[in-house]
């Protein structure tokens, strides 16, 4: 069981810029063991890079990254792109740390079930059996087990999207990052996603979810983060951000985004 | 008008050369293509340098005819003393080997363009979630790009190949004795050159032929957006 | 090492001598052998247009055995060795001038110009390049132009001259510009026949002077000076052609 004492992710200060654009501003978020956290925005609020310099796909030019206690290190020259100190640590907690993308981002040219089992034992170095045992059960789990010897191109936006959240499972994560998981599906394919993701919500997993689907939104997480234009404007709990939103900016992107919440 | 015995003749005296033509064609394209995933990897290295050698590498051999590059390994590095004190010389000594040699720099050249395509043309996303799961570079590379980038390379490499069976007829200019060079032979000593030609013609289109089928063959069992078997079951049975 | 030192010095001068304007100098004769090729593979070029025009003609014609007889002419062509194809056309056009010179009392092998068989041989080949290419640049125009023009009740050759003909050139032009650097290397191979194209000097030279490698690589340098400046041009023509098309990739 995880421990709410324990702090799983620990953002201080994450600053990054592209070119002569900042996009954030020195974020602090911590995410404990077994929270779930939304995070919400408008485009070029920087919900996605934050989220992405977890797990160093974005690699931040200011402040730290602890992942379980243990910080990243990062090399920081002054005229060269930061980058991390050890790519052996990277990719070790990289295995811990598993993430679901908005374009799902399947291998096109294995089947589901390999796609599953890759990173498993190729990574994680685990015996290849057990692995595709494991899998098939994922599969299962969420609902595409018929799919398992069909490639990606066969599945429809919201199958694939199950696969690729089957294929972060197979990981044994400790974290979950879900980066937009929905945006990229028709309307008609969302709702199944979204139940897979208040299953594993409902489970005690960290979670941080990047998200438009406010109403999910409000009924999966524990705490809600609103980020606008490169800072933390508010955070809270569900109720509080929806219910009772402090900043005139939330209230307009909530009115935006969703009205009748915001009542 | 058509003189059956001589066609008959002439493609067993051509067959004679098809070895050393599937011989050469084969060892410069597979001694091509390792060298031409180095300089490919060079062009995508992200690392000046090495690119700009690639670069310069890629236009002199592909603006330059083949033929120099044969006659400069053949007749050319002669003139240097050093090189034919060296270890290399029982090899450059050897219209075969400077054949290889020319050949396969020539089509590592070409090679290298085909594969980079091939290289960046796998989706970024894929490679991304190959890295967010952990993969080393040269994990992501062995198990997620090199894999795709194969399948999207064969078509291009189909024709490489076939311009590489056509290629192996200048070997003939420095005596080699393949299909081309007994043709030349050939015509010298009947003076046919039009049934010669189309003897050595036929030949020639038979190889390029059964390459084309290679490669369609390879790309066929690559492609993994073919249809599933399970659901052509479903749609045989709808129209029954 | 000293020894070295001084050949490589003396080398580089030597080399300076040898391919240089004076007495000694092989620089005259490489640069008109350069513009023998340039020669061979401009007539070559043309002729292969007006191959080309023809056979694409016939491969996008009604008539299959048309269609036919040009997917032989292509399939030949593009898949058989240059080098087989000239000595088809220089022994070919000398058996006939030979026999007909014995007619008239000579005897012995009389050779066809190779100017002229060379640059057919390659006027027939690359022909068979540009085909292809004008059926490409035809195919990709985009149909709701042709279907308008017809809907206006063009008559199908004005249709053609003032509609398909402009737009079809400009799509073109790539596919040709890689066709005409094919030509000039495939130049090359005419000097098995004897003209004194670029690659033929060089081996004179060569033979004359017991050193090849420099005659190779000055004639190398030479043939990546003319690709450069063409590929210079061909691009040059391909902005000038696009200008007011937004492309889509643009």
């Amino acid at each position: 069981m995880p421990d709410p004492a324990n702090i799983a992710v620990d953002l201080k200060g994450i600053r990054k810029s592209y070119g002569q654009f900042e996009v954030l501003h020195g974020v602090s978020l911590s995410a404990r063991d077994g929270e779930v956290i939304s995070i919400l925005g408008s485009s070029g609020s920087g919900k996605s890079t934050l989220l992405r310099c977890i797990n160093m796909l974005e690699v931040p030019d200011g402040g730290t990254v602890t992942i379980h206690g243990e910080t990243i290190g990062i090399v920081r020259n002054p005229g060269q792109p930061p980058r991390p100190v050890s790519m052996a640590q990277v990719n070790r907690l990289r295995a811990r740390v598993a993430m679901v993308f908005q374009s799902f981002n399947l291998w096109s040219h294995l089947t589901i079930l390999e796609n599953v089992i890759e990173a498993p034992v190729h990574v994680q170095k685990r015996d290849r059996r057990e692995c595709v045992a494991e899998a098939e059960a994922l599969l299962e789990r969420v609902g595409i087990a018929d799919k398992r010897d069909h490639y990606p191109t066969h599945l429809s936006g919201g199958q694939q999207q199950r696969a690729a959240i089957a294929r972060a499972l197979a990981m044994r994560p400790t974290v979950m990052l879900f980066d937009e998981p929905t945006s990229a599906l028709d309307p008609e394919l969302v709702g199944e996603v979204l139940k897979v993701i208040q299953d594993l919500a409902s489970e005690g997993r960290t979670m941080l979810i990047v998200t438009h689907e406010m109403a999910f939104a409000r009924d999966v997480s524990s705490r809600v983060v609103f980020l606008h234009q490169g800072v933390i404007e508010e955070s809270g709990p569900p109720s509080e951000i929806f219910g009772n939103p402090q900043s005139e900016r939330l209230r307009q992107f909530l009115s935006r985004e969703y009205r009748g919440l915001a009542e | 008008m058509i003189d059956l015995p001589f066609f008959v003749d002439s493609l067993t005296t051509l067959a004679r050369g098809i070895p050393l033509t599937l011989q050469l064609t084969a060892m410069s394209v597979l001694l091509g293509a390792v060298a031409a995933l180095g300089l490919a990897l060079m062009r995508v290295s992200g690392f000046a340098p090495l690119d700009l050698a690639a670069r310069f590498y890629i236009v002199a051999f592909r603006g330059t005819p083949l033929l120099v590059q044969i006659y400069l390994i053949y007749f050319g590095l002669g003139q240097f003393p050093e090189l034919r004190q060296s270890f290399l010389w029982p090899f450059l000594r050897e219209a075969y080997w400077c054949a290889v040699l020319a050949l396969a720099l020539n089509t590592a050249a070409y090679g290298a363009e085909i594969i980079r395509g091939g290289l960046i043309g796998v989706p970024a996303g894929q490679i991304e979630a190959a890295r967010a799961f952990g993969m080393s570079r040269f994990l992501a590379f062995r198990r997620i790009i090199l894999p795709q980038a194969i399948r999207l390379m064969l078509p291009a490499y189909g024709n490489e190949a076939i311009l590489m069976v056509k290629a192996t007829a200048l070997a003939s200019t420095i005596t080699l004795m393949e299909v081309t060079g007994i043709a030349a032979k050939l015509i010298s000593q009947t003076y046919r050159p039009i049934e010669v030609f189309a003897c050595a013609g036929v030949i020639y289109l038979a190889i390029n032929f059964i390459v084309a089928r290679a490669f369609l063959a390879l790309q066929r069992a690559t492609a993994w957006d073919r249809k599933p078997p399970a659901l052509r079951n479903v749609e045989s049975t709808r129209h029954a | 090492m000293s020894h070295m030192r001084r050949n490589a010095e003396g080398g580089a001068l030597d080399y300076f001598r040898l391919m240089g304007f004076g007495p000694d100098g092989w620089g005259r004769d490489m640069l008109a052998a350069t513009g023998m090729t340039v020669a061979v593979s401009v007539v070559g070029f043309a002729i292969g247009i007006v191959l080309g025009c023809l056979g694409a003609a016939a491969k996008l014609s009604r008539f299959r055995a048309l269609r036919a007889a040009a997917e032989c002419y292509t399939t030949v062509f593009r898949g058989v060795p240059d080098l087989l194809v000239i000595y088809l056309f220089y022994f070919g056009s000398s058996s006939v001038i030979t026999a007909v010179a014995a007619m008239f009392g000579a005897s012995g092998f009389v050779g066809a110009p190779t100017f002229l068989t060379g640059a057919l041989a390659i006027g027939v080949v690359s022909g068979a390049y540009q085909a292809e290419v004008f059926v490409g640049a035809v195919q990709g125009l985009a149909r709701g132009e042709v279907e308008a023009a017809r809907a206006c009740g063009m008559p199908p050759l004005l249709l053609f001259r003032r509609i398909v003909l402009p737009q079809a050139i400009r799509f073109a032009i790539p596919g040709l510009g890689n066709v005409w650097q094919l030509v000039l290397k495939e130049s090359a191979l005419i000097s098995v026949i004897g003209l004194i194209e670029l690659m033929r000097q060089a081996q004179i030279g060569a033979g004359s002077t017991r050193q090849p490698f420099s005659f190779f690589i000055t004639a190398a340098a030479l043939y990546l000076l003319v690709t450069f400046v063409s590929g210079i041009g061909f691009r040059a023509l391909e902005e000038r052609s696009m200008r007011g098309i937004r492309r889509a990739s643009g």
